[in-house]
């Protein structure tokens, strides 16, 4: 419960009706001011522990938890209508850049601007103009115009700046990005999350940004968490990351980072098999079908190992 | 835009077209000849056959069906010998009491089902869900001459809410009017909303499946916001277009009710026709009806496009 | 739980739905075996005698003094009689022009006959049955007719737009590779597809025929007097059910049971069919 932690996740389950579980009893906290980026692949379970954060995670799905604080309030405790005011007031939602996230129907101005209507009692004058100055900040320059498109009229880049400002207009204490540069051009990525970075460097605001691009996230976040399978296989501060990773799933992941360097003709490294749709019942380490490391040790249940206060991994080899 | 506007517009005419020749050809089929049916069984051959020629009935049948179509476009649409009247004028004089019928019963209509397919499809598979589905169902299998009658009975007879039958027309005032139309508008109503609730919940369904409303949530928006703001407003372009389809064919689809409630409307005429045999009567209400089906759903599509606010910018654009 | 649910419901429909098509059909086979007067026989002394008075007829008996209960399971015979014959006519008829305008895809034969098909569709139901019951002429036959037109279009458009939608799948492709006959891919490739599906379309039509019927039958159109017919039943009563109400419920129950329940089955059947393919 501490209110040093934007947020604080001990235990985290997530499973299906059916019992399948799909995030399997992870921990997680964020610090203030502090840009904590989740890495994994698509089925790692980075998108519904973001959205249980959200508080959008699908109603045909369960979720436990030991404790579960954000902003300091206890989401196992809360009424649903407080946990939907705090997460409307309080917390940014950066979405993946579909473009599905703005209604094609209707118009910039009068989506950007109900959720900051509803939460401080302004005008609507009042909140075009925090729109208006929210919308060039992220360095768009005929406001006017864009307010009075409707999304399907801008570009992908445009659309997720209007996201983003969007996000940003009721001052919110936390973002949640999830995989915020999704389909995007890689110098609007490097735009994208540079608007995000700036956000958190004015006002200290913590950001959670989930992405499944390693290479991205090095340049932005304090600190990692690598999920794989539901679980989290490895955290540590950036630089530990890279100059020390544990874990040989967040070795395959660097080792996938494309880089400058590469020979012609080189193939892109690549992570053999999938992530195991059906996970095998038993006991052991939920990586060993594609592991090059894996030994019979991994059969049995693998413990957290501590390398110091702020590197864990989860693994049963020394390496 | 107007590519889209003059595809559908040329199958309309297509259609029509199709419409008019089928319901030609079914008609020459009717057994007896038109001129005997006017004349009597007692009249003689001689006369007949006079008649026969001043009809034009003894022409071929593809310059009696061409004759005929020309006079459709030009709103000519044959003349009844059991009223000794022009088709149009019949239609005129009726029209008013259809089309207050359709329109109202569509209106009930379509509020009911917009409302209880939203909070079904809102409250998907809960008890409120279940409950309007079925009674929905129930509705839809009820024939609305039986629920006319009951209606009658209970509304009518017993309550004496409601005249048990008759039309008052709006020129003695509208109190009299409604209270006339009220109780066969809500009879058809009944019959026309399940088909509709079903539209408006999967669409609605579809709807809220949708990103933005993720986003909305997590605006912490209010639900009544979320629902009616952002996902009633993509959800009802499907709905319109069934909408404009039922009300098309409610203006034919009303014989029934209009037997039922004794109620002097373009239905009745229909069945006068048919029982009377008035072979042009029948004809032209016949084209009549299904111009007018055809017409208001080609305008119901143009309408829903403009709606869309995409293909409305677009077509400025142009 | 609410996948459970869901399934709970759509039991209920298969079940609820089950049961009132096997009323009805029982019905008409106890009309062959046994009923309880002659359905036709007057008996002016025994007019308006209510449901309950006279346990010698247990739903009362009409303006003629004929048994309503002996009617009512006449009227089964005739009602299954005319549906399910005109339903057959026109799924027949619809598949076939559907089969032959997706087969032969583009050209004048395929246009012809789905623009026809969106003519037909385009007149108002009871519009289209009054037309060919003009023709034709009132009573059975007429009916029969006039629903089997009626049923023309929804066969023949889902026949065409599902032999269109699996033109492109693999095991079709495959099978054209094999330059198998026309005739052969109908039968062996399409049919399996299609054969669900048209026995769920055909029984939520049997629902709407007894609809069409009935409202032809309370018109006079339909099934003429003196047989007995849940419609004509419902338009003789017009005249007396002001002072005998009970006259209007028994046919009307039988009919919006009846409806009601192929609707049911159809409406159970569809979401089964399409539990199963996802």
């Amino acid at each position: 419960m501490s209110a040093e932690k934007a947020i604080d996740i001990k235990n985290l389950t997530i499973t299906t009706q059916g019992g399948r579980t799909l995030v399997d009893n992870i921990s997680l906290h964020l610090n203030k001011g502090e840009i904590l980026g989740v890495v994994g692949e698509s089925g790692s379970g980075k998108t519904l522990t973001a959205k249980t954060i959200m508080n959008l995670l699908p109603e045909n799905l369960v979720c436990k938890a030991q404790s579960f604080c954000v902003l300091g309030a206890d989401y196992l405790t809360m009424e649903k209508k407080a946990k939907k005011a705090l997460v409307g007031s309080k917390v940014g939602y950066v979405p993946q850049n579909t473009g599905s996230y703005l209604h094609p129907m209707i118009k910039i101005k009068d989506q950007i601007a109900d959720g900051y209507l509803l939460y401080t009692k302004n005008n609507l004058e009042e909140a075009l103009q925090r729109a208006r100055r929210l919308v060039s900040a992220v360095g768009i320059r005929d406001t006017e115009r864009l307010l009075k498109s409707y999304p399907w009229q801008l570009s992908g880049g445009m659309r997720q700046r209007v996201n983003i400002a969007m996000s940003l207009m009721n001052k919110p204490r936390l973002i949640v990005a999830d995989e915020p540069t999704t389909a995007l051009d890689s110098t609007v990525q490097m735009q994208v999350v540079d608007l995000l970075k700036a956000v958190n460097a004015q006002h200290e605001t913590p950001v959670l940004m989930i992405s499944h691009d390693l290479g991205l996230v090095k340049y932005y976040c304090q600190r990692i968490v690598v999920m794989y399978a539901g679980q989290i296989m490895e955290e540590a501060p950036v630089d530990e990351v890279f100059a020390n990773p544990k874990h040989p799933y967040t070795r395959a992941l660097i080792k996938v980072i494309p880089s400058l360097n590469m020979k012609k003709g080189e193939r892109l490294a690549e992570i053999p098999g999938q992530i195991t749709a059906k996970r095998s019942a038993g006991p052991g380490c939920v990586f060993k079908e594609r592991c090059s490391y894996c030994q019979s040790a991994c059969e049995r249940d693998i413990e957290v190992k501590k390398v110091n206060d702020k590197h864990f991994y989860r693994c049963a080899l020394d390496l | 835009m107007f590519g889209y506007i003059y595809k559908r517009t040329s199958h309309a005419i297509e259609v029509l077209l199709i419409v008019s020749i089928i319901t030609f050809a079914v008609l020459q089929w009717i057994p007896g000849d038109a001129a005997q049916l006017i004349l009597g069984a007692e009249a003689t051959p001689e006369k007949v056959a006079a008649l026969r020629t001043a009809m034009g009935l003894d022409r071929p049948w593809y310059i009696q069906y061409w004759d005929w179509l020309k006079g459709l476009f030009q709103l000519d649409l044959g003349r009844s010998y059991l009223f000794g009247q022009e088709v149009v004028t019949l239609i005129q004089q009726r029209l008013p009491v259809t089309m207050s019928l359709a329109a109202f019963s569509m209106i009930l209509a379509s509020v009911t089902a917009i409302i209880l397919g939203s909070m079904a499809a809102i409250k998907k598979n809960t008890t409120v869900d279940y409950i309007s589905t079925s009674l929905m169902q129930l509705g839809s299998s009820v024939p609305a001459f039986w629920l006319g009658m009951l209606f009658i009975v209970y509304f009518g007879l017993e309550l004496k809410w409601f005249p048990v039958a008759g039309y008052v027309s709006p020129d003695h005032g509208l109190g009299p009017y409604l209270h006339s139309i009220a109780l066969p508008s809500i009879v058809l109503a009944i019959g026309e909303v399940g088909m509709l609730l079903r539209t408006v919940r999967t669409s609605m369904l579809d709807s809220l499946s949708q990103d933005f409303m993720d986003m909305a949530k997590a605006k912490g928006l209010a639900s009544s916001t979320m629902y009616l703001k952002y996902a009633l407003r993509s959800a009802m372009i499907a709905p319109i277009n069934v909408m404009g389809l039922q009300f098309a064919k409610m203006v034919g689809g009303t014989v029934v009710v209009e037997s039922v409630f004794g109620l002097p409307g373009v239905g009745r005429l229909v069945l006068v026709a048919v029982e009377q045999r008035d072979i042009f009567l029948f004809q032209g209400l016949v084209m009549f009806i299904t111009m007018l089906v055809i017409l208001i759903s080609l305008l119901v599509d143009i309408a829903v496009m403009f709606i869309n606010p995409r293909i409305r910018i677009e077509m400025q654009g142009e | 739980m609410a996948a459970n649910r869901r399934r709970i419901q759509e039991r209920f429909q298969l079940i609820g739905g089950s049961v009132l098509t096997a009323l009805v059909v029982l019905l008409c086979l106890l009309s062959f075996v046994w009923v309880p007067h002659d359905p036709n026989a007057m008996q002016l002394s025994m007019r308006f005698i209510g449901p309950g008075e006279n346990p010698q007829f247990i739903l009362g008996t009409d303006y003629f003094g004929r048994d309503i209960l002996s009617r009512i399971i006449y009227g089964s015979r005739s009602i299954l009689l005319v549906c399910v014959l005109a339903v057959t006519a026109g799924s027949v008829i619809g598949s076939l022009l559907g089969a032959i305008a997706g087969i032969v895809k583009k050209g004048p034969i395929s246009g012809l006959i789905m623009r026809s098909i969106d003519g037909l569709m385009a007149f108002p139901g009871i519009l289209l049955a009054m037309m060919m019951v003009a023709a034709v002429g009132k009573g059975r036959e007429g009916a029969i007719v006039a629903i089997s037109v009626f049923m023309i279009p929804p066969f023949a458009r889902l026949v065409y737009s599902l032999i269109l939608d699996s033109e492109n799948s693999l095991f079709i492709k495959a099978a054209r590779s094999y330059n198998i006959s026309k005739t052969r891919l109908l039968r062996k490739h399409y049919l399996p597809l299609l054969l669900p599906r048209l026995i769920t379309l055909f029984t939520a039509c049997i629902g709407s025929a007894i609809m069409i019927e009935t409202s032809l039958s309370f018109l006079g159109l339909g099934i003429q007097p003196p047989n007995a017919s849940w419609g004509l039943m419902l338009n003789e009563a017009r005249q007396h059910f002001l002072q005998f109400p009970y006259l209007a419920m028994a046919p009307g129950i039988a009919i919006a049971l009846s409806v009601l329940g192929f609707n049911l089955l159809g409406d159970g059947l569809n979401d089964a069919l399409s539990r199963r393919r996802s």
